[in-house]
């Protein structure tokens, strides 16, 4: 390689962060090439906040595609990174290759972030497999370790277990600039010699060094796998971190020079105030009541602009398009409007919510704040069992459940994500709230304001127990690691990063939501349109004669015990899974139906009231209460599943369904048969 | 006997203190990691180790310290700092 094989100068060489240095890049080691399963596979591994995945953002773009590793809940990018190289960048010696033989396209795969070899999560064991725990042949081609240039010592560990296992390595020495603040002066060449293995300084945030890096991967990935380094013939641990440290202590000295005395950095300012005893929580709590506002009261007026969009003129346009070509009233114009428009437009009223939390997730994790929310939180959250950072996810879901489960991939660990995506649906989102509002001026007047706090208060309860039961049953494994974060150094977030890292979560979001919102819209309006009676016409069929009525009256029984065991708050359950706000526009399509003189909410809240009444046996209050109840607990709504599905797999999702409607029902059970003893 | 198990206990008392009572702002020296085998590794590859040299800063939010290890502020969480013992470097 082409750095180790230099003579460096012993002399240190000032580092500028705006112009990392080059090295020596050649073009003659690869060849045409795509993608695909002949491409070069690189892996891009490093501590957590090291600007790993920054850098794997800039250099794929959009060219990404995210989801968990097979057979895990480990999520793993990959991406294809397209490397050119100008005739005049191409430093081999007489160069003979055209424009068109400098292009190599490599598959680039960002690993969980990991600060060595010996693995504590499920996220590290994966990092650790997939470079040196399978046969070689299925080994990446180049592994590219993210090091932090302000905190060398400590990133390089993972660096002296890799160069143990002979295998390919570069280093991308990052926060070059944070180290020069703190007055560290860097010598990648002697750096280089050091670990024996090439080093390039880059600026991810602001795209410096990509080009030079490009090419000393492309010069790496031609060369043979280095020698492993020796290391002493023992079995004894600490010996062996002995001489790791040893190895990293030599190449620390070799390759920079610190001041002995730390200056106190901008960023321990803030921290005297950020992470303090009491203002910190302060400080916390603000910025998750900003974050708390902004998923709800900002993206609010957005989302209803679009829902009136869709519902109004869209649908107005297609009603006249199809009227047009004589398909008016038909079951086509039904499905076209109630189920496809309906459905699209669902999904897009989510774009503006999901927008804004994903560009607070970027802005929070860019800046450096989340990890010290972690912190803060860290104490209230460990009480059931889960890290600090988990309280973002759950604050989020009392606006929307969707955009918190997104949220959850703040956690470091896939097994807390998990955990906190099963327990995210049982925070009361503002949907529910609708619902709650109603029914609550409907059967408790007055004391409405009661009804709908107490359905906060059980939620609240529903997460910390369901939480506690999960910690003591299925997680009892997880370990409660005692808190130990290195705290990034502060950085203004870069406009660029923020917009690429938003908009790939967002198309990500879209890819796995779409299909299953759209198709369960459609699915509901299918089986409302189907007839189950001979003489009614697909499409123009009463509610209870659907399929979807009959099923609903098929299920009623179930809720019998709960006290509203009645079809039509059966079948409000159902259309309560596309949209929980859709509880009332169903109850209310539902009695203008069945009842012609109904129409204004005062003959819908009547027809409810008596609908309670009627399957309740004359105890319509615990029987409101068992169903707000069931309707906070059970299943969330499509778009929170095909977000769950899309955080957790099928499989953890499919858990939580069952979970909670298990939950939901027994729960709503007892507050019926509890409730009627006394009203 | 009983006066040298106290003069035992006694040495023992003097071999360093915990993270929880150690001074902030004072350059310290690691002495023993009485945490699991995970939390010593965590640590280790964190630059934490024992005969390292680093610093406590502040206090945080829940009891803990924010440790600073080679240029690296690491947060520390209370239930560990019992778990570490220390003395002022010389």
């Amino acid at each position: 390689m082409a750095l180790t094989e230099q003579q460096p100068s012993r002399s240190l060489n000032l580092v500028v962060p705006s112009a990392p240095p080059s090295v020596k890049a050649c073009c003659h080691t690869t060849t045409n090439g795509g993608a695909g399963p002949e491409a070069p596979a690189v892996a891009l591994v490093g501590a957590p906040n090291t600007g790993k995945s920054t850098l794997f953002n800039a250099l794929t773009g959009a060219r990404v595609t995210m989801g968990n590793w097979p057979g895990t809940t480990v999520e793993v990018s990959r991406g294809v990174w397209k490397t050119t190289q100008s005739a005049a960048s191409c430093t081999c010696e007489e160069c003979t290759c055209d424009p068109g033989e400098k292009r190599l396209e490599i598959t680039l795969i960002d690993l969980p972030g990991a600060y060595s070899l010996d693995p504590h999560s499920p996220d590290e064991a994966l990092t650790r497999d997939l470079l040196v725990g399978g046969p070689v042949a299925e080994r990446p081609d180049l592994c590219v370790v993210a090091c932090d240039a302000s905190r060398l010592a400590n990133s390089l560990y993972m660096v002296s277990q890799l160069r143990e296992q002979g295998i390919s390595i570069l280093v991308a020495l990052t926060m070059l600039d944070v180290a020069a603040k703190r007055g560290t002066e860097i010598d990648i060449a002697a750096l280089s010699q050091a670990l024996g293995c090439p080093v390039v300084g880059i600026d991810p945030r602001r795209r410096a060094g990509l080009d030079a890096l490009a090419g000393a991967v492309r010069e790496a990935l031609g060369e043979p796998a280095p020698a492993p380094r020796p290391v002493p013939a023992t079995t004894d641990a600490l010996e062996r971190d002995d001489d790791r440290f040893g190895w990293i202590a030599a190449a620390v000295e070799a390759g920079t020079r610190a001041p002995d005395e730390q200056p106190r950095t901008w960023s321990d300012r803030v921290d005297r105030w950020v992470t303090a005893p009491v203002l910190g929580p302060l400080i916390f709590l603000a910025v998750m009541w900003a974050v708390f506002q902004i998923t709800t009261a900002v993206a609010a007026p957005l989302q209803d602009l679009l829902d009136g969009l869709f519902a109004g003129p869209v649908s107005s346009g297609a009603t006249w398009v199809l009227g047009a070509v004589g398909l008016d009233g038909t079951w086509v114009e039904g499905f076209v409007v109630n189920g496809l428009i309906a459905g699209v437009g669902m999904l897009l009223t989510f774009v503006p919510l999901m927008t804004l939390m994903f560009v607070l997730l970027a802005l929070l994790e860019d800046s450096g704040y989340l990890a010290r929310a972690a912190v803060v939180a860290d104490r209230l959250m460990r009480s059931i069992g889960l890290p600090g950072r988990a309280f973002l996810p759950l604050i989020v879901g009392f606006g929307c459940n969707v955009p918190a489960i997104s949220a959850t991939r703040i956690l470091p660990g896939a097994r807390q994500r998990v955990l906190t995506a099963l327990l995210v649906p049982f925070t009361s989102c503002t949907a529910r709230l609708t619902v709650f509002v109603m029914l609550g001026s409907i059967f408790f007047g007055e004391y409405a304001g009661t009804a709908v706090f107490a359905m906060y208060v059980i939620s609240i309860h529903l997460v910390v127990l369901a939480g506690l039961v999960l910690r003591r049953t299925l997680w009892r494994t997880m370990g409660t690691e005692p808190l130990i974060i290195d705290l990034p150094a502060y950085q203004v977030p870069t406009l660029r990063l923020t917009a690429s890292v938003t908009w790939l979560r967002l198309k990500g979001f879209l890819q796995t939501a779409s299909g299953i919102i759209v198709a369960a819209v459609a699915a509901v309006w299918l089986l409302q349109s189907i007839p189950v009676q001979a003489g009614q016409s697909f499409g123009a069929v009463p509610v209870e004669d659907s399929v979807y009525g009959v099923a609903a009256q098929a299920i009623a029984p179930v809720f019998a015990p709960a006290g509203f065991g009645s079809w039509e708050t059966a079948s409000t359950l159902a259309v309560g899974f596309v949209a929980k706000e859709a509880v009332i526009s169903s109850w209310a399509q539902t009695y203008a139906v069945a009842e012609p003189d109904g129409g204004g909410p005062g003959a819908l809240g009547t027809a409810v009231m008596n609908s309670f009444t009627e399957s309740s046996g004359g105890h319509p209050i615990p029987a409101a209460l068992a169903f707000m109840v069931f309707l906070l607990a059970y299943t969330p709504c499509v778009a929170t599943v095909a977000a769950q599905w899309r955080e957790i797999g099928p499989r953890w999702t499919l858990f939580g369904i069952g979970m909670q409607l298990v939950t939901a029902w027994v729960l709503a059970v007892a507050v019926f048969q509890v409730g009627r003893l006394f009203w | 006997m009983r006066t040298l198990l106290d003069k035992a206990n006694l040495t023992h008392m003097y071999v360093g203190m915990d993270l929880a009572s150690a001074p902030l702002h004072t350059s310290l020296t690691l002495l023993e990691l009485a945490a699991p085998e995970d939390s010593r590794q965590r640590l280790a590859s964190l630059g934490l180790r024992v005969g390292t040299r680093f610093s406590l800063l502040q206090k945080t939010a829940g009891g803990g310290r924010v440790a600073l290890v080679g240029g690296s502020r690491i947060a520390l969480g209370s239930a560990l700092l019992r778990q570490l013992r220390a003395e002022v470097a010389r």
